[in-house]
């Protein structure tokens, strides 16, 4: 398992008699996994992260597994001499991608992102949430198998937040591994495999399951022939109100990952309805009328 | 590595933190020699004059690139190979440097011996020359390499101990920047050219070493 990455009692400090940042870590990310590290400040998360993305070795203890890695800091800096478009470009080629194909990622990444207008202004000149869209893009050009998001979404608008939800859906989708770390509890509330809290230097496995995350949701409803289950994306939750009508509940962020699904089905399912909704259930009295 | 060594060298080339200690070089070059003396003579400061230069474009290099888009970087292709096209670039960056003055030394002096009354051939001259300054590169590739991050992290630190390193590089007896620089100067007493191969080897031993420790290291200290 090449793309699985496993720390086995991993600890790490940055100076010989100094403090330990973190000790006894065990922790294995799978492929397609989507990880939440939770944690006060100053307790290693990013530290943490940073042995993820293997950019710092552990003091003791091992890391094995070389899965692809895209890596998102805290804070971008802007004091890059490129344009955005050509800082994404080197970035493509240096994650493997071809010249032409970096180029066009980069355009299509900062496009979803809302930056196509300032794809070519000096990085110099960006705001600090716009230099923070150049950094999610980057490390998402490349389509890693490892994503390591570090308070990635501080500083992004609104829409950009949605979008960068969305795109950690569709990685974990696509089979990548996703690990993050962000102050909002409600980020991709819900949707995570398994939560870890950083306390003391240690990790621990959040247990209490969050059972009803806290919208927003899409409500899907679509047709198929009878006897024919939609396919059952991570999250979905299903009804059958009519035989061969489905309504799907699905967290917003990972709605078009379900559409997609849906559609490129073979054969494909008939959608008949999306509809925002901001809590998953549907009350029965309302039913009826749609 | 292709893709890795063309950003890095974007960077460096964009930052136009490469111009003070270029235009440091030209202003070296330009007060220490002079049309019409002896070739070998100029060759040797032209030389001297570019380690502590590539010295300082290995910390240009490496503290050029903000750690945090380091990181990017490093998730990528890991941090010991990232480092390496840094040292790589500002390498190549003071070899091309080298070679530039090199030509235009040979071409400005005069291709005699120290004394004006030996013929040198200006080829040899040249050629003995460009050695000389790879050899220059290399160790101050070296020295640059080993004063700054990952080994050495506080500026208040790490420039005395860059300026100290370059100046005993080039003085002390068995550095092959010494022996290399040395051997032209004496060669021009006479006239004769040698090929300065042996420093350069040296250098060059010097130089990976001080590389692999580098590189080694950058995934253990902190950013």
């Amino acid at each position: 398992m090449q793309r699985a990455l496993r720390l086995d009692d991993v600890g790490r400090r940055y100076t010989i008699r100094g403090p330990w940042v973190l000790r006894g870590i065990d922790l294995t990310i799978n492929a397609g996994e989507l990880i939440r590290v939770e944690g006060t400040n100053g307790t290693g998360k990013s530290t943490l992260l940073r042995l993820l993305a293997r950019t710092e070795a552990p003091t003791e203890g091992r890391v094995s597994g070389r899965p692809r890695t895209a890596y998102v800091p805290e804070r971008f800096p802007s004091a890059l001499p490129f344009t955005p478009v050509g800082y994404l470009t080197h970035l493509g080629t240096v994650h493997g991608l071809t010249r032409a194909a970096a180029a066009r990622a980069a355009d299509d990444w900062l496009t979803r992102f809302g930056a196509a207008p300032y794809a070519r202004t000096p990085m110099t000149q960006l705001s600090k949430g716009s230099s923070q869209k150049v950094a999610v893009a980057q490390a998402l050009l490349a389509e890693p198998e490892l994503l390591v998001l570090d308070e990635a979404w501080t500083g992004l608008d609104t829409e950009a937040r949605g979008e960068l939800e969305r795109a950690v859906a569709e990685r974990t989708a696509a089979g990548g591994a996703v690990v993050f770390v962000d102050h909002d509890p409600s980020r991709l509330a819900g949707v995570p495999d398994a939560t870890y809290r950083v306390h003391d230097g240690t990790l621990n496995r959040r247990t209490e399951q969050v059972t009803s995350p806290v919208g927003p949701y899409v409500v899907v409803e679509v047709q198929g022939p009878p006897d024919r289950r939609p396919p059952t994306a991570p999250h979905t939750r299903a009804e059958e109100p009519t035989p061969g009508t489905y309504r799907l509940t699905v967290p917003a962020s990972h709605s078009d990952v379900l559409l997609r699904d849906l559609l490129t089905a073979r054969p494909p399912w008939h959608v008949l309805s999306v509809i925002r909704a901001d809590t998953p259930h549907i009350p029965h009295d309302q039913e009826d009328h749609r | 590595m292709t893709a890795l060594l063309r950003y890095q060298a974007a960077l460096l080339a964009r930052s136009q933190r490469w111009l003070p200690p270029f235009i440091l070089y030209a202003a070296f070059l330009g007060v220490g020699v002079q049309g019409g003396q002896p070739v070998l003579d100029s060759l040797g400061y032209a030389a001297a004059a570019l380690l502590p230069v590539a010295a300082w474009l290995v910390r240009i290099c490496v503290t050029g690139e903000p750690p945090a888009a380091g990181h990017c970087v490093a998730a990528a292709v890991g941090p010991g190979r990232a480092h390496l096209a840094r040292l790589l670039v500002a390498w190549g960056a003071s070899a091309a440097l080298g070679a530039v003055a090199t030509v235009v030394v040979t071409w400005i002096s005069d291709p005699a011996s120290s004394d004006h009354q030996t013929r040198v051939p200006p080829l040899q001259a040249a050629v003995a020359g460009l050695l000389a300054a790879l050899a220059c590169a290399l160790l101050g590739t070296a020295v640059g390499a080993l004063t700054t991050w990952p080994l050495l992290r506080s500026t208040g630190r790490a420039v005395p101990a860059l300026l100290l390193a370059a100046l005993l590089a080039l003085v002390v007896s068995g550095s092959p920047a010494q022996a290399a620089v040395s051997g032209l100067v004496t060669g021009s007493r006479s006239g004769t050219v040698d090929f300065p191969l042996l420093p350069l080897a040296g250098a060059a031993l010097l130089a990976a070493a001080a590389t692999a420790t580098a590189c080694a290291l950058t995934s253990r200290r902190s950013p």
